[in-house]
């Protein structure tokens, strides 16, 4: 798969229809996969792709790198998750299919964290989406590369995340309320989880806006309270639960919990998955009269 | 420092009972900014307004508070005073301190009320702060206007406006204007023939200079906002060539085909070419596709070979015409609620009970018997007529809960038509009340009963069957408190009318309000009963809900009223209380285009020298924008600002609870 997928990278260098391709490739020790940005052809040998690969490089394809996207088009090496982010990038005007080329890799799963790696991928150290994958075969790209992929998903979804979210509907709203305030008073602003999500791309975020300064920055409760429910507003309808802000949040903030409610909600109110349907707007920001009523009692 | 005044009205006794405006006028006074403070019994009668005027000009105020009623009421009047001492209007805010306080108070103590206000004024102080001055927007107007619908409201309204100048279009969808005031036999209470007052007004448009008429045509898309309006008409084919027809007549009279008539409800058929009835305006057939041979099988083509200037053009294709308007008027009336949802009524499958439009055509001396009232199933005179009132009004659970106004009317004409041709009948009439409010109409009714003779049973009719050739209606006498049971010859159903079936997509499309039912909904009821919320757009006749021939031709003209002042002006001005988009911010996601609900937000691009689009940004039009906010709440990156509430203004009042 490897071969295929360096293969695939050098001709489009070569013949330049891309001008950087966006990959994984081994750190200096061999240890961890790291973000790799190839722009000659030669180097195409760097790229790789195994368990370990677990980033979204989906990010990189935002105006928040305006540096990258000077490279000239991209091409992105995307596991089926990170291409439904691509995809709310698309329908949200982010991103035009001809700007980028994806090459979609057939994925048999990741690691939930790269530390957790001894040589082979066992269930217990995926993350909740892969035990419930159903993009394992890219469902948007330019190409595919790698073996086909057995896998199908369970009717009905699996995972940690699922169970918390049972147990934390069940609690009385002031359980709710203290959880939620024990896990954010952990918060230290470092906003890693907006920086890592390819879905906050703003070039300027509600929280840097200070006239008025609606977020309070300072890393007390209220602003901590504040900053997280604005993620997660701002997230809903669109959210693809790639996961990416809980694996880069030094703090453990469960955010994976919140965001797989608000996926539940949001197919439950507009019957909307985020990330299948590059011409479909995020449902919960749509102006239509045939939205359902049935809150108003 | 900014010098504002604030000026707590007592409002009689009605904020006064419940708030010391005394102490809330002397609690703002210490506010940094603040430099004059005042109660005043009503602030709005004209020596307030003198008074607000003069200590602006005193104290040199450069922003007024004034706390009183709804903004509702009276924002309009105070910044209108402002302005006329030189302020500029928009520095002039309202506090709601009676709705919003002293009426939802009732502590006689005035202890919350006083409190309640302070916080209020306080805020709306702090806000003013903050606040910049605003200047009305003018917008250019393109003086043309566009009627939907070419019933009497729509005739009437374009004519009016013709008279007063301006350029109309009118489109109706059928193949002639009239609407359904076309197919009534006489109207009441006057008893004139409808036809005979209405063809000289579908004349009178069709000459008019400044009408142009686009007949068997349809509104397609509408674009823009008031005064500068984009339409798409759907001019249908005809497959006639209008311009060469003269109307002679000759290829109806030769078409070999027919098919039922939609202009004398299934009644009578029609040629496959044909005109609605014999004043049709434009006086120019139209081919039925579905039906015509020569279209759908290519044989045939009498039509074609008869007529002499050769206006028949069988490959005619439905063309699309886009017109620039400043103003709409929508006039697209009404239909009849299907009775087929009525089986007890027997209607559908029995051929003796008929609707009341087709009563009307059967007494219309044009209509299908030439003005005889005969049985459908057999053509014999029928010697007793039952005529049911409220079928489907005021009826919610099978039809609809509303009074559909006219019937009562109606039926009391038809008992008469019915007693004038058939001199030996009797008429029957079921009903629930009789509704005959209006100028000599409750006469008419009265006449009806008295003079010729109807016999009005107050009740319910339960079930219509046929036997023997008869129409059975059985139902109750609820004033004798009998069952009744009446051998009639035909049964006559007042159905209810309802609005037209596609209105409530047209609405959508406009941009307007519509109820339950369909019909569009005024801007207010009883002030702006013919504006919509959809500036620029009026309403005129059935569209907004039940009514007679007089109440629709004053809402036409009311319409066309509207539409002249509309275009009096050389500039349209507007409240400035839109959106803006800070551009270097904006993400360019268009959150804000698919959530706005005017379509207001449009896509811009900033090109590079070469003339290539280096960058998008949302773009508010302004002129379309209704201030509305959700856009502000959309924008992830808080780019959009409503001005006279930006975001900064709204802090601070916040802050300043």
């Amino acid at each position: 798969m490897e071969k295929e997928l360096r293969e695939r990278a050098r001709e489009l260098l070569e013949s330049g229809e891309v001008g950087v391709v966006i990959g994984y490739g081994w750190n200096r020790r061999k240890r961890r996969t790291t973000p790799v940005f190839i722009r000659k052809p030669e180097e195409a040998e760097r790229l790789v792709f195994n368990p370990l690969c677990v980033n979204n490089l989906s990010v990189y394809l935002t105006r928040k790198y305006p540096d990258i996207q000077k490279l000239g088009r991209a091409a992105i090496v995307a596991k089926g998750c990170d291409i439904k982010n691509i995809v709310v990038l698309m329908a949200e005007g982010q991103l035009k299919r001809d700007d980028v080329y994806i090459i979609g890799v057939r994925c048999n799963g990741v690691v939930y964290r790269q530390e957790l790696w001894q040589g082979e991928l066992r269930p217990e150290i995926m993350p909740v989406k892969c035990h419930n994958c159903d993009v394992r075969e890219p469902h948007v790209a330019d190409t595919v590369v790698g073996e086909p992929v057995l896998f199908t998903p369970p009717e009905e979804p699996v995972g940690m995340v699922f169970d918390k979210i049972r147990e934390i509907d069940a609690m009385s709203p002031e359980e709710r309320w203290q959880f939620w305030m024990d896990h954010f008073s952990r918060c230290i602003k470092c906003y890693a989880c907006r920086q890592v999500c390819s879905l906050c791309y703003c070039e300027r975020c509600i929280t840097e806006k200070n006239m008025p300064q609606w977020i309070e920055t300072s890393a007390h409760p209220r602003g901590n309270l504040a900053w997280n429910l604005i993620r997660a507003m701002h997230l809903a309808g669109r959210c693809t639960f790639c996961g990416e802000c809980e694996r880069a949040c030094p703090v453990n903030i469960p955010l994976n919990i919140i965001n797989q409610k608000l996926v539940l909600v949001v197919k439950d109110a507009f019957e909307h998955r985020s990330g299948y349907d590059p011409d479909t707007h995020p449902p919960l920001i749509v102006y239509d009269t045939e939205d359902k009523e049935d809150f108003i009692k | 420092m900014p010098r504002i005044g604030v000026f707590v009205c007592q409002c009689g006794n009605n904020i006064e009972s419940t708030v010391d405006t005394r102490k809330v006028a002397e609690e703002m006074k210490d506010l940094p900014g603040v430099v004059f403070t005042c109660s005043y019994k009503f602030m709005c009668s004209s020596p307030g307004q003198e008074m607000l005027k003069e200590m602006i000009k005193k104290h040199d105020l450069d922003g007024v508070v004034v706390s009183a009623c709804s903004p509702h009421m009276h924002e309009a009047t105070f910044r209108k005073a402002c302005e006329k001492a030189g302020l500029n209007p928009y520095r002039c805010e309202i506090t709601n301190i009676r709705e919003q306080c002293s009426w939802v108070h009732p502590d006689k103590t005035k202890k919350t009320g006083t409190l309640k206000s302070m916080d209020l004024t306080r805020m709306t102080i702090e806000r003013l702060k903050r606040n910049r001055p605003l200047k009305t927007i003018s917008m250019s107007v393109t003086r043309r206007a566009l009627v939907i619908g070419g019933g009497i409201a729509g005739i009437q309204a374009a004519l009016d406006m013709a008279e007063g100048g301006i350029e109309v279009i009118l489109v109706e969808k059928e193949p002639s204007i009239g609407g359904n005031m076309a197919r009534l036999s006489e109207t009441f209470p006057t008893m004139d023939c409808s036809q005979c007052i209405l063809t000289p007004k579908m004349v009178e448009a069709e000459l008019n200079e400044n009408i142009k008429l686009y007949t068997y045509s349809e509104v397609e898309k509408v674009d823009g906002y008031i005064g500068n309006f984009t339409v798409t008409i759907r001019k249908k084919a005809r497959y006639v060539k209008e311009e060469l027809c003269t109307g002679c007549g000759e290829c109806w009279e030769k078409c070999p085909y027919k098919a039922e008539s939609e202009f004398e409800m299934e009644l009578k058929e029609r040629k496959v070419i044909y005109t609605p009835f014999p004043q049709s305006v434009p006086n120019i057939p139209v081919i039925d596709a579905p039906d015509c041979v020569m279209i759908q099988k290519g044989k045939c083509g009498v039509c074609a070979k008869v007529c002499g200037p050769k206006a028949i053009d069988f490959e005619q294709k439905d063309e699309f015409i886009e017109e620039k308007i400043g103003a709409i008027v929508v006039a697209t009336g009404y239909e009849l609620m299907p009775n087929e949802r009525f089986g007890e009524y027997g209607y559908g499958k029995i051929k003796d009970v008929i609707s009341g439009l087709q009563f009307e055509r059967l007494a219309s001396s044009s209509g299908p018997t030439g003005g005889r009232i005969v049985r459908p199933s057999d053509g014999k005179e029928p010697e007793t007529v039952v005529f049911i009132q409220c079928v489907g009004s005021r009826d919610e659970k099978k039809g609809v809960a509303y009074c559909s106004k006219v019937c009562c009317m109606y039926t009391a004409k038809h008992t008469m038509l019915y007693k004038h041709k058939v001199h030996h009948g009797q008429a029957y009439v079921f009903y629930m009340d009789i509704r005959s409010g209006g100028k000599r109409y409750e006469e008419f009714v009265r006449r009806a009963i008295e003079h010729d003779g109807a016999m009005y049973l107050r009740g319910r009719v339960s079930r219509v069957y046929e036997k023997d050739g008869k129409v059975i209606v059985q139902g109750a006498d609820t004033l004798s408190g009998t069952q009744v049971e009446i051998e009639a010859d035909m049964v006559v159903l007042a159905t209810a009318m309802v609005p037209r079936g596609s209105a409530v997509e047209l609405a959508q499309r406009l941009g307007i309000g519509y109820d339950k039912y369909g019909f569009y909904n005024e801007y207010h009821p009883k002030l702006r009963p013919v504006e919509t919320v959809n500036a620029g757009i009026y309403l005129a006749g059935t569209c907004i809900g039940p009514m007679d021939i007089p109440d629709s031709v004053s809402m036409g003209s009311a319409a066309a009223s509207k539409v002249l002042s509309l275009f009096a002006k050389e500039k349209l001005a507007r409240e400035p209380i839109v959106a803006h988009v800070d551009t270097p911010v904006c993400n360019a996601c268009w959150d804000c285009l698919t959530a706005c609900p005017y379509k207001a937000i449009e896509k811009e691009g900033i090109r590079d020298r070469e003339g290539n689009i280096v960058r998008w940004h949302a773009k508010v039009n302004e002129g379309v924008c209704q201030g509305c906010g959700v856009c502000v709440a959309a924008c992830r990156s808080k780019c959009i600002d409503l001005a006279g509430y930006r975001d900064e203004e709204v802090f601070a009042a916040i802050n300043a609870f």
